[in-house]
């Protein structure tokens, strides 16, 4: 399953790709969380505290030509393999995150890595039994310029203000340019039926879960912690849960035989 | 005066900026608002109207399209492809990204 977060600034992308993933994991998947944000984030979600490294910083070198590269002998999986970090519940996270040298080589050195791993995975084959959950930047920028090839589905969060569901109109119309794509618009920080009803008919099309607003949720945010570690059994991770599930449906792989299924009931 | 707003997706942006853009112009300053992100959304919080907001022509795009020598002073810009905001503040949508692979935006 590859899947990739997208969505306005503050609508909650980081919180559910950071327990979507965490919550696959513990469905007996082995799952690869990048986040491709610059300012990174998804690793608070994920429970690891803030982390900034910039995993792929010396990935990269130029050509003859000036163009940037994968090092010799680092491919997607390498990539994994040697810089990506263990996560909580097995996760392992890779980020584009911030680098520690100032000026425009390093960062793009570390940015030309990034993505060229993330072009390469989908077609790494130790790799494909993986599943991706990739964290984007909010807006449409990394969905216009490809940063997320390897995603099957992309999940557009929107939470119910105008701003949320123009941009998440926006995106899914860029995102769904890509080849086999599916867009679906993930309702979150919902206060009751009005909102979902409003979303829906603001973006014109149906949702595909609505994330209950939580306060567990905010406060788990203002802590700097995982919601699945401060909230375990809040009405938010519930929701996410039933995601997960639904995901693992529509991809058509169901559910991993003999593990531990939390989200099932 | 000229200012700029900035920081994490999500903290209000904004709605800062629309709204001290309208507070100025109260005061009786000419004020003109720019709108640099790529995802433009100051309509919304200038009171333009958010369906209204998502049909703004950006000037990066107008000036892209089509044969027609273009516009080459910033007056010139603001004139023909900004709109008119609530308390006659100008407002210019500066460039967007509306569609996969739009190149350099």
């Amino acid at each position: 399953m590859r899947i990739a977060v997208v969505g306005k600034g503050g609508a909650g992308k980081s919180v559910v790709a950071g327990t979507l993933a965490r919550l696959l994991a513990r469905r007996g998947r082995k799952v690869l969380a990048l986040d491709s944000d610059p300012m990174p984030g998804l690793s608070i979600s994920l429970g690891l505290g803030p982390l900034t490294t910039a995993m792929l910083a010396d990935a990269a070198e130029k050509d003859g030509n000036g163009r940037w590269r994968l090092k010799k002998g680092i491919g997607a999986a390498r990539a994994v393999q040697r810089h990506s970090v263990l996560a909580p519940d097995g996760v392992r996270l890779l980020q584009f995150g911030k680098p520690e040298l100032e000026g425009m080589a390093p960062l793009m050195g570390s940015l030309n890595a990034f993505y060229q791993v993330a072009h390469r995975l989908a077609q790494t084959k130790v790799l494909s039994g993986w599943t991706i959950a990739g964290d984007l930047p909010a807006g449409p920028r990394q969905a216009a310029f490809d940063w997320a090839p390897y995603a099957k589905f992309f999940i557009v969060v929107v939470e119910p203000t105008w701003q949320s569901v123009l941009s998440a109109r926006r995106i899914g119309r860029i995102a769904r340019a890509g080849n086999g794509v599916k867009v679906l618009f993930l309702a979150n920080k919902v206060s009751g039926p009005s909102d979902t009803k409003v979303m829906a008919d603001r973006l014109h099309a149906g949702l595909l879960a609505s994330v209950p607003a939580d306060d567990a949720a905010r406060e788990a945010d203002r802590l700097g912690m995982a919601l699945l570690d401060y909230a375990p059994s809040s009405p938010a991770v519930a929701a996410l849960e039933t995601v997960a599930g639904e995901l693992e449906r529509r991809s058509g792989e169901g559910s991993v035989p003999g593990s531990s299924q939390i989200g099932d009931r | 005066m000229k200012i700029a707003v900035a920081g994490k997706g999500g903290s209000g942006k904004t709605t800062i900026s629309g709204t001290i853009a309208r507070s100025l112009a109260r005061k009786g300053h000419p004020v003109l608002a720019l709108d640099c992100d790529t995802n433009p959304m100051l309509g919304v919080s200038l009171g333009v109207g958010p369906e209204e907001t998502d049909l703004l022509v950006a000037a990066r795009q107008a000036l892209d399209a089509g044969d027609l020598e273009h516009e080459t002073s910033p007056d010139g810009i603001i004139e023909t492809f900004g709109t008119s905001a609530p308390d006659e503040v100008r407002l210019v949508v500066v460039s967007r990204i509306d569609r996969a692979n739009p190149g350099c935006p």
